[in-house]
């Protein structure tokens, strides 16, 4: 007599990256990965590729309109915007893409282990996060850096922190799904203890719903970023930066809105690529992304 | 029928009068630069300035001429040794509460500015006079501890105002002036409302409320003001395009002795080096940065003089961007590699970041490296300035003898560079003794030459004003807040 336990993975894929053929296949996925790969490529090279230094101020060029030596015209110092708006996703990309890896290590793990130890400790952390997910997450951002102040390194923690809240919540019902299967439970008699059980029975199966919630994550940790910036918290001056350059530029927006549309546009752009990227991701991988939580 | 007409006719009317005589605001903003501190004790630390400059009125108004004229005051004489000020008062002038204004409000309201409890930043403008004598109710003596020959011109200040004999305690909330306005509702966060006061001495104001809605941006000032939520704003260079062509607004242009700039601890290092202190400020080509962050125009190069060009003791410094001089006093104060300094400064006011932004990339030549730490705006002046080492300065007009006793001489609590110099305030001590206008000045223009020397103020131009009003508002003169004699102002529509 046998008995028939669920396997892990037991529907297995058929390649490795099966997902991506199938992301790439679906037209809002072929146009969102182009639109994130092209920030990403414009990021890496345009230090070598900008027009102009990025900070030279000139005080014969201010607010010069779009033309054929300043193509994106040129802001109150009369900086170039073109270079400027090229150069000014570097930061956003860079912080934003070491913070979502933060926010996924420490909100997946710690999700995935309160799915697994369940009980009052699950109980009490699970209010806990509630509780911080229940504040605007601007209001969280602005309080983090009133107390620690900003600058690159605070600025990826800060972020990495906030957005890993929400993962805490997607990687622990992730989690409660799987925990009550056959294959941890064996893992459980067989005496593993917790931190192999994560590893090696729950991680291969939360991976996917991760995936998708990290695409999403750095989405939403762009806007904050942005925002800070916006706001003053972010990129100090006079580092290009497209949440900067709005908020520097926003006044003169009826008279010069070329010195606002060129970032904003830069900005839009890159969320919506990330949105449609992950949209298709989510589909290759066979995940509803309307039953997760919302961000 | 006739009595039913008759009856219509009368509501008509009297739709009619109440119409006519539809309440009219005046809408201004504030800068809640105090996060919320501000209060309408005039000399407090924290005063609410745009609610007690219509509610308060001064012994001396600013004349067309630049010089002092009536107004609580109505005339004034000197000892010959200017010693003693003599002042006669306006007759017939009330408090908000009804009592008279006479000469022991004015000895009330001078003699507490020396009291140290308050901690006032107005105590260095005034700390000469002695006491104050009530000769009779229009009559008050004026008895300083060392002559003073310009004494009026201290009685400008904006702070310097006239409040209740014994007010002192509750003035801070009561706002019992003498002023066109007295308070409805104080709001310093919010929308603070103030009424016309009927019994004004000068007459009725033309409007019967005035509103002060607290936006600490420069930006939403400026979008409040499209808006049609505020009547007038302050405008930077690049702002008075948004304005220029549209009929609803009239742009007015003035000059004045305000400025921003940046200002050093002297008591921090690396800034108690006086080399150290000049290279810093010897780096900036002032005319370059007048037209990148206030615009072509819109500001008038000052060699570090806090004095401005429209007032008779400004010295005539001058100075250019000076890089070797620079990079050669910075390698004596022992920075020869050049030196890294942190600037903190703040989206409060137009052009203050932008004035940073341009200091950087105008010090970098000279070695020297500027991080720009940005802070808050709301509680800017209380969490930053005075408080970091080195930050972004914004100051109103002052007479020279005012600005250099309250921003520079030992101890003064507005001293913001904490300069301390025994020979800068002898000179200040010289000047005020002196009765010979050209030896006044001639004391007064080496003052100034000490602070080029060693002073920690970088004060790159005085800034000419621009100020957008809604064409509906009249009786604004082109001229600063300081001269703007609000009774006079009116709305003609809303």
């Amino acid at each position: 007599m046998s008995i028939a336990l669920e396997t892990p993975n037991a529907a297995a894929r058929p390649h490795r990256l099966a997902w991506l053929r199938d992301m790439v296949g679906r037209r809002s996925g072929a146009i969102g990965l182009a639109i994130v790969l092209a920030h990403v490529v414009l990021a890496l090279v345009s230090p070598w590729i900008a027009p102009y230094d990025p900070v030279a101020q000139d005080v014969t060029s201010m607010l010069v309109a779009p033309g054929a030596e300043h193509w994106l015209g040129t802001d109150k110092l009369g900086r170039d915007v073109f270079t400027r708006t090229l150069l000014g996703g570097r930061e956003a990309l860079l912080i934003t893409a070491l913070a979502s890896i933060i926010a996924m290590i420490w909100g997946g793990l710690l999700g995935m282990m309160l799915g697994l130890v369940g009980g009052r400790i699950d109980e009490w952390v699970m209010r806990v996060v509630d509780a911080l997910l229940s504040i605007p997450w601007i209001l969280t951002l602005l309080l983090f850096v009133t107390i620690l102040g900003t600058g690159t390194v605070v600025l990826i923690f800060i972020l990495g922190f906030s957005y890993g809240l929400t993962v805490i919540r997607i990687a622990r019902a992730a989690a409660l799904d799987i925990v009550t299967k056959d294959f941890v439970l064996a893992a459980q008699a067989r005496g593993h203890d917790r931190w192999t059980i994560v590893n090696r029975e729950l991680m291969p199966n939360v991976r996917d719903s991760l995936a998708v919630e990290a695409a999403m994550n750095w989405s939403w940790m762009l806007l904050g970023f942005s925002s800070l910036s916006f706001l003053g918290f972010g990129v100090a001056p006079p580092t290009p930066d497209w949440g900067l350059m709005i908020s520097d530029s926003r006044g003169i927006m009826a008279t010069a809105p070329w010195t606002v549309v060129a970032p904003m546009v830069a900005l839009a752009s890159l969320i919506i690529g990330i949105n449609l990227a992950a949209d298709a991701l989510a589909k290759a991988l066979g995940i509803d992304r309307s039953q997760k939580a919302p961000l | 029928m006739m009595m039913r007409h008759g009856l219509a006719m009368a509501a008509i009317a009297a739709l009619m009068a109440t119409t006519a005589a539809a309440e009219t605001t005046l809408r201004r903003s504030g800068d809640l630069g105090f996060g919320g501190a501000e209060n309408l004790d005039p000399i407090s630390p924290t005063r609410f300035y745009e609610a007690n400059d219509l509610i308060y009125n001064r012994l001396v108004s600013w004349g067309p001429d630049g010089l002092p004229a009536p107004e609580l005051a109505k005339s004034w004489s000197a000892s010959p040794d200017a010693m003693e000020w003599t002042l006669v008062l306006q007759d017939g002038v009330k408090f908000h509460d009804g009592s008279d204004f006479d000469a022991t409000d004015v000895k009330y309201s001078l003699e507490r500015i020396k009291d140290p409890a308050l901690e006032s930043p107005v105590t260095s403008v005034l700390n000469m006079i002695d006491r104050v004598e009530v000769v009779d109710p229009l009559t008050a003596k004026i008895v300083l501890s060392s002559a003073h020959a310009d004494l009026p011109l201290l009685f400008l200040d904006y702070r310097v105002r006239m409040i209740p004999d014994g007010s002192g305690a509750t003035i801070a909330t009561t706002g019992i002036g003498t002023g066109p306005f007295k308070l409805e509702t104080l709001d310093p966060e919010g929308t603070t409302v103030l009424l016309a006061n009927d019994d004004y001495w000068q007459g009725r104001p033309k409007v019967d409320r005035v509103e002060i809605i607290s936006i600490p941006d420069q930006e939403a000032r400026i979008q409040a003001l499209l808006g049609g939520q505020l009547d007038y704003s302050d405008l930077n260079g690049d702002q008075v395009a948004t304005f220029e062509g549209n009929e609803d607004f009239v742009i007015q242009h003035y000059p004045s002795g305000d400025w921003q700039g940046l200002v050093m601890r002297t008591d921090t290092a690396p800034f108690t080096d006086a080399r150290v202190r000049k290279a810093l400020r010897m780096v900036v080509n002032r005319q370059e940065m007048a037209d990148l962050v206030v615009g072509p125009g819109g500001g008038t190069p000052s060699c570090d003089h806090p004095v401005w060009a429209g007032d008779s003791y400004r010295s005539a410094i001058e100075c250019g961007a000076d890089i070797e001089g620079a990079k050669a006093l910075l390698a004596e104060a022992g920075y020869a590699d050049g030196i890294d300094i942190d600037v903190h400064t703040s989206d409060l006011e137009a052009g203050m970041v932008r004035m940073v932004e341009v200091y950087q990339q105008q010090a970098a030549p000279a070695g020297i490296r500027v991080n720009i730490v940005m802070a808050a705006p709301d509680g800017f002046w209380s969490d930053v300035w005075m408080v970091e080492p080195f930050v972004s300065t914004s100051w109103g007009q002052r007479p020279a003898d005012q600005i250099l006793n309250e921003a520079y001489r030992s101890g003064s609590s507005w001293n913001e560079s904490y300069f301390a110099d025994a020979e800068f305030d002898s000179l200040l001590d010289q000047a005020r003794a002196e009765l010979d206008l050209t030896k006044r000045t001639a004391l007064y223009h080496a003052a100034q030459a000490a602070l080029w020397e060693r002073g920690g103020s970088l004060i790159p131009y005085h800034i000419n004003g621009v100020r957008a009003v809604r064409a509906v508002v009249k009786g604004m003169p082109e001229a600063g807040e300081d001269y703007i004699a609000w009774h006079l102002v009116e709305k003609t529509g809303d």
